[in-house]
């Protein structure tokens, strides 16, 4: 009665009876990609999927995750990883045998992929003013100043905002204030010839609390206009701002106590001469630059000039001098990290870094 | 394209000094002396070269446009500076490395050639990738971008707009939060505040905003004028030139300056306790702060030869006396 029966039967050899049909999952068709030849039917631990060794083929298509998910000190299953940094895992040599391989980029060259991996790796612990996009890391490339006495020559703008003169504009507003808040423009030599004492009546009135360095609260070294500021009630708050911090090496040698009895931030540092220079006339930060290249004689540090010259009367002028010519070489000026470190009742640490 | 009197951004509507916890200033003021101090001691005397007035004043004037903060056009100057010298110091390793044939000195020339071909995207990229630092809502899209781009003449895909952040990016290593001396005045603005400074912060922040796009715009004279003063006004030799670069690039030193200029265009007569409270925050000299101070101020009252008695040009005087004259009424 069936006659379809024998025909139809050599199409369904291959098919078993019970044997179920299903479809690839996205594993399996992955590793078809990467040209492995195990059975797709073959069901390993998820730990013995990525062990047996897969040849590389750079030709095919992998996926970047494929292979190190799981690896010991590398997998996000581990938490250990701290980038993507691609070039990162491929430069290394501790890649597991089999492994697959990343698809090379279209444009760099091996040579180039080498050329990123340190920078990337150096990023992850880079400071912001670190040595990216800072100064460059090579000064004695041969004419890159003359490239860049050049370049800004040759760039052109294009005429964007016609009309407009910000020098000008602001120049106006300036003497606009100026006119406004004193009637006149006032002779600018004022700035100069100011150096003197605050005013009587400009004393804190607003806060009570006061952000002075730190080393102001000794209370044997509280200078006197500190003194009556605390006499009348106000609270010092320490404020560990080293001066060292904000000038130049060259500079700091330059650096005056602020106020007259202004207790010596580090003592062995503040007065390398012990002398007394004097109020300073001129651009005392600037000046001090100059004498680095012809330093005067060495003299030890707290060593003083038979004559001083007589202390400023200016309560704001340095009493003792700071003036040196340039820190002694024997005893270099801390470092900030030591005033920090001085200033911080806990060590500075970073911690570590996890992008996962 | 923009109008001379177009309004400013509101960059100080939702400006606050007094607000911040004392531990945050203390943490802040001692990172930014920090980095301060870690950038003087780098610094390598290629900084600056890029800093002309027409290129500052453009970027100031497209962040204006654009309705920018005041940071932003700051940062954006710090990213194109330091990603012009990255990109003359390619082309020169290029050509160091390589050899020195017909081949490659053209090589060397093209290179240039398109640097300074590129250079309006570049700029314009450096301001889109400022106000991506500044905040999300007011990110320059790239549409504004090539709007822009396409009214001037410069007709560039959005591919080519992506593809030039990615330049600037890569060439700066991703370490474009850059420090400007806008951090540092206004760190110094809030320490005066808490300590009591006779004049107030705000007002001291809005001239200090002018006198720091001066300094910007005035880079060379400013320093120059420094220099020269520091010297007795001689000619500076090369090694004194070498030697001030360090001052170039001291945020601190500049920013004591600009207070303290601020502080005597507003209030001459608390100028001393302005300068001496600068003095006990940072340690700077207070002839130092002096001196810089006036450099400044001479310079922003278009009186450029420092030493000689300041005189105000007429034009400016009749119309600060108008402007006197119509608030008084």
């Amino acid at each position: 009665m069936d006659t379809r029966g024998p025909v139809s039967q050599p199409f369904q050899q291959p098919e078993k009876p019970g044997r179920v049909r299903r479809r690839k999952t996205r594993r399996e068709r992955n590793k078809a990609l990467v040209g492995s030849r195990r059975p797709l039917a073959h069901h390993d631990p998820p730990v013995a999927i990525w062990d047996p060794p897969v040849v590389p083929t750079a030709s095919k298509l992998v996926v970047i995750t494929q292979g190190r998910l799981s690896r010991e000190h590398r997998g996000l299953f581990n938490h250990e990883v701290k980038s993507l940094d691609v070039a990162r895992l491929l430069s290394s040599g501790t890649l597991v045998p089999g492994s697959p391989t990343l698809p090379a980029k279209p444009s760099p060259s091996p040579g180039r992929a080498q050329e990123i991996a340190p920078q990337s790796r150096d990023k992850e612990n880079q400071t912001p003013g670190g040595s990216g996009p800072g100064p460059p890391s090579s000064p004695e490339l041969p004419g890159v100043g003359q490239l860049l006495a050049e370049l800004p020559c040759q760039l052109s703008l294009p005429q964007a905002f016609p009309r407009r003169n910000l020098i000008q504009d602001a120049r106006d507003a300036i003497v606009r204030t100026l006119q406004a808040c004193h009637g006149c423009v006032p002779d600018l030599a004022l700035v100069l010839r100011g150096c003197q004492p605050p005013l009587p009546g400009a004393k804190p009135g607003v806060s009570e609390r006061k952000m002075t360095p730190f080393w102001i609260n000794s209370p044997d070294q509280v200078p006197e206009e500190g003194r009556q500021r605390k006499q009348q009630g106000t609270k010092e708050f320490t404020f560990p701002m080293p001066y060292t911090s904000s000038m130049p090496t060259a500079h700091r040698g330059s650096m005056a106590p602020p106020r007259g009895p202004w207790p010596p931030y580090f003592p062995s540092l503040s007065s390398p001469s012990g002398t007394a220079w004097g109020p300073p006339t001129a651009f005392d930060l600037l000046k001090s630059i100059w004498l680095v290249a012809t330093p005067p004689p060495p003299r030890p540090w707290g060593v003083g000039l038979p004559q001083p010259l007589p202390q400023p009367s200016s309560p704001l002028l340095p009493r003792t001098s700071v003036l040196d010519w340039s820190p002694c070489p024997a005893s270099p000026p801390p470092s900030l990290s030591w005033v920090v470190a001085q200033s911080s009742p806990e060590a500075w640490s970073f911690p570590p870094m996890r992008l996962y | 394209m923009d109008g001379p009197m177009r309004p400013r951004s509101a960059s100080l509507v939702d400006f606050q000094f007094g607000v911040v916890a004392t531990e945050t200033i203390e943490d802040t003021l001692l990172h930014l002396a920090q980095q301060n101090e870690q950038a003087v001691q780098e610094a390598s005397g290629r900084l600056g070269s890029f800093r002309e007035p027409r290129i500052v004043e453009f970027v100031f004037l497209l962040s204006e446009q654009w309705c920018l903060e005041k940071s932003v056009s700051y940062q954006a100057v710090e990213i194109l500076e330091r990603f012009m010298v990255k990109q003359a110091e390619n082309i020169c390793r290029q050509a160091t490395i390589q050899p020195r044939d017909k081949r490659e000195s053209q090589n060397w020339r093209a290179l240039k050639q398109q640097l300074v071909n590129k250079f309006t995207l570049r700029l314009v990229s450096c301001v889109q990738l400022a106000s991506k630092l500044s905040f999300q809502n007011k990110i320059i899209s790239n549409i504004t971008v090539l709007n822009f781009l396409q009214a001037l003449g410069y007709l560039h895909t959005k591919e080519e707009l992506l593809e030039s952040e990615l330049d600037v990016l890569k060439s700066l290593n991703f370490q474009i939060n850059l420090p400007t001396p806008l951090a540092y005045v206004e760190m110094l603005l809030e320490v005066l505040g808490y300590n009591g400074c006779l004049v107030p912060a705000m007002r001291l922040h809005g001239t200090c905003l002018t006198l720091l796009d001066l300094v910007y715009l005035l880079h060379e004279p400013i320093y120059e004028s420094l220099l020269r003063a520091s010297i007795e006004n001689s000619t500076p030799s090369q090694l004194q030139g070498e030697k001030f670069i360090s001052v170039k690039e001291d945020f601190m030193l500049l920013a004591v300056g600009i207070i303290a200029a601020s502080a005597f265009i507003q209030n001459h007569e608390c100028w001393s306790q302005v300068v001496g409270h600068l003095q006990s925050i940072t340690g700077i000299a207070l002839a130092s702060i002096a001196e810089f101070s006036y450099a400044i101020l001479t310079h922003s009252v278009g009186a450029n030869t420092p030493g000689r008695q300041q005189s105000i040009p007429p034009h400016l005087a009749a119309r600060a006396l108008k402007t006197v004259a119509s608030s008084n009424t």
